[in-house]
């Protein structure tokens, strides 16, 4: 009983801040652009064109039965995702030291801010998203209404991760670099620009283990396929955004009082 | 209600690691591998049993030679820091002007940065809202709301922190070397700011070199050298630190 009052007392307090945080990023990001906020929604169908370019003529990509813009698009919008807001999650922390060193605000306060404001970019994407959708003729079915389950998963695993790469950071800098390396490795065990079926039996073994792999296929069983996704795929799902989560949780709290040390 | 405790330092010992190397990275860690290092384990105590208490509307200086660990004790008080040892309770909303400006972000507006530091200082939307006019002409900024704040003075950023820390009377204020803002009309307008903070029943902990401001401000001077507390007592004890810092 007291932890709710606690937990609902910190959001009463600082939701208002959490709010200011993610407009604050809004704004910057498209000060002094003349499109402004038409880029959310340019900038994912630009680079689907230039992979798509790039796959379909150079390495002759396919994937039988299913429209290869939508398949493509539909991993991308959620690999993107990732990428931006685990990233931002990550130098959030140490880019808010001077804040940090001087007012007692809840530290998770910022992971969690960036993985929100970079929802809302991915909400915005998802107007490309469904525009090829319409126009390719995938079509749409009754099964999209089961989306935000996957989004969801999405976005936890997402601030958990977020929240260990933080921590990480703090204590080691070079993770900014490291990380970079090991985005550009997970972007290619993503099936994003190809299909599982092309690569050997034994990687698709190891892609399994891939979280992002189990958001993506649930996304693209109903967008693509347009049948509910096998219990298994939820189950995947749902274990890997709550196991992240609550050890991303676990792990900050247990560093978050060192942190003003390596200021 | 004048004793009603607001601020409650227990024990507090604070320790740094001296030995800690700020943001640990690969690359040294490779170039000192050759090295056979020595564990240099130094530590620091930048605060040690510090112990006292603060009733509702006092106002109290610290006193204490550069790295006594006055600052750092208020940080501890605000919560930023959790102590080794000991703990601190505090009875209100704590207002922390210990650098101003901290949360201004330098590509938002004025008038957006208020809110946003607002949110920081932990005010809610309504309250900002309701103060925004008596904040704007406070700082007397109403001709710069919308420029973006990394094309303002120094002065002018320090006044427009000043102007949203000072608007609400939080029940604790911390401050930290800062009444020497803006201007000296502004200097004048933010200490009368301060005084009626003052006398309008804040609690305020005040850090400050200027013994002439301390003794003006405070009611109890706590004195403090090399993370100990020396003396606690009314405005006399600025002489005596005064006598002793004379002597040495």
């Amino acid at each position: 009983m007291k932890i709710i009052n606690n937990l609902v007392y910190t959001y009463k307090k600082y939701s208002f801040l959490m709010y200011q945080l993610v407009s604050r990023d809004f704004k910057v990001k498209y000060k002094r652009s003349v499109l402004g906020i038409v880029w959310s929604l340019l900038y994912p169908v630009l680079t689907m064109a230039v992979m798509a370019l790039v796959f379909t003529n150079m390495f002759k990509f396919s994937t039988p039965g299913v429209n290869y813009l939508v398949y493509l698009m539909s991993g991308l919008v959620i690999f993107n995702y990732f990428s931006e807001a685990s990233n931002l999650a990550m130098s959030s922390v140490v880019a808010n030291f001077s804040l940090i060193n001087k007012v007692y605000i809840p530290k998770y306060i910022f992971p969690i801010s960036k993985c929100l404001f970079v929802g809302i970019n991915f909400l915005l994407t998802l107007i490309p998203l469904y525009a090829i959708i319409l126009i390719t003729g995938t079509g749409l079915n009754i099964y999209h209404l089961l989306l935000p389950f996957g989004f969801l998963c999405l976005f936890l695993f997402t601030v958990g991760v977020g929240l260990i790469l933080a921590t990480i950071s703090v204590f080691l800098r070079d993770m900014f670099y490291i990380y970079g390396v090991v985005l550009t490795l997970w972007t290619y065990l993503t099936p994003i620009m190809y299909d599982i079926a092309i690569i050997p039996a034994k990687l698709q073994i190891i892609l399994k283990f891939n979280p992002l792999y189990w958001f993506i296929y649930f996304t693209r069983d109903i967008i693509l396929y347009q049948h509910i996704p096998g219990i298994n795929v939820w189950l995947y799902c749902l274990a890997f955004a709550l196991g992240f989560f609550f050890l991303g949780l676990y792990v900050f709290k247990k560093n978050q009082d060192k942190f003003i040390y390596y200021v | 209600m004048k004793d009603k405790i607001m601020i409650k330092v227990e024990n507090v010992s604070m320790r740094f690691n001296l030995g800690i190397e700020k943001g640990f990275s690969l690359k040294q860690w490779f170039v000192d591998l050759g090295k056979k290092k020595k564990k240099v384990k130094s530590e620091f105590w930048a605060l040690k049993d510090v112990d006292f208490e603060v009733a509702k509307g006092e106002v109290v200086g610290f006193i204490g030679s550069n790295g006594a660990g006055k600052s750092t004790l208020l940080k501890v008080v605000a919560g930023v820091m959790k102590p080794t040892k000991g703990k601190v309770e505090s009875y209100g909303n704590i207002c922390p002007m210990i650098e101003l400006g901290a949360g201004f972000d330098p590509q938002l507006t004025a008038r957006e940065n208020i809110y946003l530091n607002g949110a920081v200082m932990g005010y809610s939307k309504e309250l900002i809202a309701s103060k925004f006019n008596e904040i704007v002409e406070f700082s007397e900024l109403k001709d710069f709301l919308d420029v973006p704040v990394q094309n303002f003075s120094s002065g002018m950023v320090a006044r427009l922190a000043f102007s949203i820390a000072t608007i609400v009377e939080p029940e604790i204020l911390i401050v930290d070397e800062i009444l020497s803002v803006g201007d000296i009309a502004f200097q004048a307008k933010s200490e009368a700011k301060m005084m009626d903070l003052i006398t309008g029943g804040t609690t305020v902990l005040y850090v400050s070199h200027s013994l002439e401001s301390v003794k003006k401000l405070c009611d109890k001077v706590i004195w403090i050298d090399h993370g100990k507390v020396i003396k606690i007592g009314g405005k006399e004890v600025c002489d005596e630190y005064l006598k002793f810092m004379n002597i040495k």
